[in-house]
Formats: structure tokens, sequence, C-alpha cells
């Protein structure tokens, strides 16, 4: 009778103290597997959704002064943040910030985030397109790492303002991610 | 005979009133919708350049440096949004006369050293009076669209 139990019981013994080991090593690869995904995921699929949604809300062309207000007032703020930053925009007459230079430039610069925007769900043309953008920023003196930093926070500052129900963790997921593609290349 | 010179005339009038304000206001609106938003405005570039390069095949080569050989290369894909994304700022400036014509004055600077043959701005015409229609399903206003899209293509090129 001994006989027969005894490998019924060493096989318990296996079992039970395998089953702990085999559950550590899985939660081991689990976790790992859950930071790869999170590295690969800043600005998840309901992320980007979000954002449109939040960003389309007020951007769109049909909006008469919408971008043009909202184009100015991240500026203002950048500028009061930092008045430094507005040396950098004299070509478009920064100190002017009512004259259509500067009104045309703040067009343009928040239509360059519109096409970031539009482009999340398509990461091999958001990357191309950030390529363009960062070599276009390189090229002038003095934009720094450090000063997209304090735009992101101008427009922080500024949406909320604007658009109801603003999702600020959705959107600080996603404009990092079009603004780490753009500094990518500038000093810090 | 009095009555129906009035009308005739009252139709010239409506039929030329050209890119006019209300125009400009019905554009924005139409464009917004027919841009759209994410893949679909992708999909929306894809299909504006496909019907530019099946008029002026030849046109392709002015974008060898951003792959216009294979419209759908993530390369030329960004190349069509930062086109469209430009022609949505002029759009949405429609309405501000003296922005517009700041933006114009920038986008003109920068088409300056390509030496784009003037009917091409033509061609892109047409493309846009094929795909936005087509986008909207209805209700498309193809004079205020051509009258309005000229102000912007002239301002542009010259």
């Amino acid at each position: 009778m001994g006989g027969l139990l005894t490998p019924e019981l060493g096989e318990l013994s296996l079992t039970t103290l395998t089953l702990p080991i085999m559950k550590v090593l899985g939660a081991v690869v689990l976790l790992g597997l859950l930071a790869y995904a999170n590295a690969g995921c800043r600005c998840s699929a309901d992320d980007i959704k979000q954002v449109l949604q939040d960003w389309e809300s007020v951007w769109g062309a049909e909006f008469t002064g919408r971008r043009v207000s909202i184009a100015q007032a991240v500026f203002a703020d950048l500028f009061s943040n930092v008045p430094a930053a507005k040396g950098l925009f004299g070509r478009v007459n920064a100190d002017n910030p009512d004259s259509p230079e500067f009104k045309a430039h703040c067009i343009r610069v928040v239509n360059g985030l519109d096409l970031g925007i539009n482009l999340l769900n398509d990461p091999a043309t958001l990357e191309s397109a950030l390529g363009h953008l960062s070599d276009q920023h390189a090229a002038r003196d003095g934009v720094t790492a450090a000063g997209f930093d304090a735009i992101s926070d101008s427009f922080l500052n500024i949406l909320p303002r604007v658009i109801p129900g603003f999702n600020g963790d959705a959107w600080i997921a996603c404009f990092s991610k079009i603004a780490d593609g753009i500094s990518a290349g500038l000093p810090a | 005979m009095l009555k129906i010179a009035v009308l005739v005339l009252l139709c010239a009038v409506a039929t030329h009133a050209g890119c006019g304000s209300l125009q400009r206001l019905k554009v924005k609106s139409q464009w917004s919708q027919a841009f759209g938003v994410g893949t679909d405005r992708e999909a929306f570039g894809t299909a504006l350049w496909k019907a530019i390069f099946a008029q002026a095949p030849e046109s392709r080569d002015l974008f060898k440096r951003v792959k216009g050989d294979d419209v759908t290369s993530p390369d030329f894909q960004a190349h069509s949004m930062r086109v469209l994304s430009a022609l949505d700022q002029c759009i949405s400036l429609l309405d501000d006369e003296a922005d517009l014509n700041a933006q114009l004055a920038h986008l003109n600077g920068q088409h300056d050293d390509r030496n784009i043959p003037s009917n091409y701005f033509n061609v892109m015409g047409e493309a846009i009076m094929q795909v936005v229609p087509a986008q909207l399903g209805r209700c498309f206003d193809r004079d205020a669209w051509a009258a309005c899209f000229e102000v912007i293509s002239q301002g542009v090129k010259k």
C-alpha cells in the first residue's frame, strides 16, 4: 500500500511546488509584456479617438474666427510664460499679434498640429510628417526642445477653456508624441 | 418683357456673384465636411492626387522628392496632408481678407522656386471639383467653389 501511495504523494508535492513557481514566472512574463506594450502604446487608440473628437470640435474650417483666436491665445500664453520666445518670431511680426502676418503664422503653426493629430492613426505617415516638421524647426536658430515643453503647457492652459469636457490625459499622451517627433533633432 | 429682363438680370447676378461673402461661408462649411478627419482625410487626399495625376501624368515628376510615383507611400501621404493642410488654412481664412492675403503671400513664397506650370493650378482646381462633390454626395456649389478656388490659386501663383 505504502509503495503505491508514495509516488502519488511525490506527484502531489511536485505539483504543489511547481505551481507557485510557474505562477511567479508567468507574472514576470506578463509584467514584462505589459511594460513592453505600454512603451509602444503611449497615446492609445482610445486616446486618439478622444483627442480627435476634442480637437475637431473647435478646429473645423467652418468655424469662422475660432482658429485665429485659439492660436493667438496659445502664443499669448507662451510669450507671457517665456518672454524670450517672442524674439524667435520677429520675422512674422510677433510684436504685433493682431497683424495679418502674425495671425497667418499662428494658423500655420496650429495647422501643423492639426496635421499631426489627424495622422495619429497612421504611424508611418506621421513619422514622415514629423521628420519634415523637425527639419523645418532645426533650420531656425533658437528653437529648442524646451520650447516645445513650454508651448505644450500653453496648449494645456488654453484648450480646456474652449473645449467642453477636454480630456487632458489623452491630450498629453498624444501631444507629447507629436512634440517629441518634432523636437527630436533640436538642442535641449 | 420687362419682367423677363429683370429675371434674366437677377439670374445673371446670382450666377456671377463669384467668391462673395456668402460663397465664402458656403465653401468653408462644405470644405470642412469634405476634408473629414483622420484616415478618412488621407483617403480624400489620395483621391485628389489620383485625379490630378490622371489629368496631368507628367506632373508626377514635380513630386519625386516626396515619392510621387507611389501615392500610398508614407512620404507622399505626408506631402498630401501638407498640401491639403495649406489649402485648409486658406479656406478657413476666406472670410478674413487681410489674414488670407498674408497666408497667400507666404504660400506664394514657398512655390516661387518650384517652377510650377500655371496650368497645374487649374488641374488641381478641376480635381477638387471632382473629389469634393464625391465626398459630399449632394449640395455641392460648383460656382462658389470655382470662384473661391480661383482666389486662392491666383494668390499662390502670382
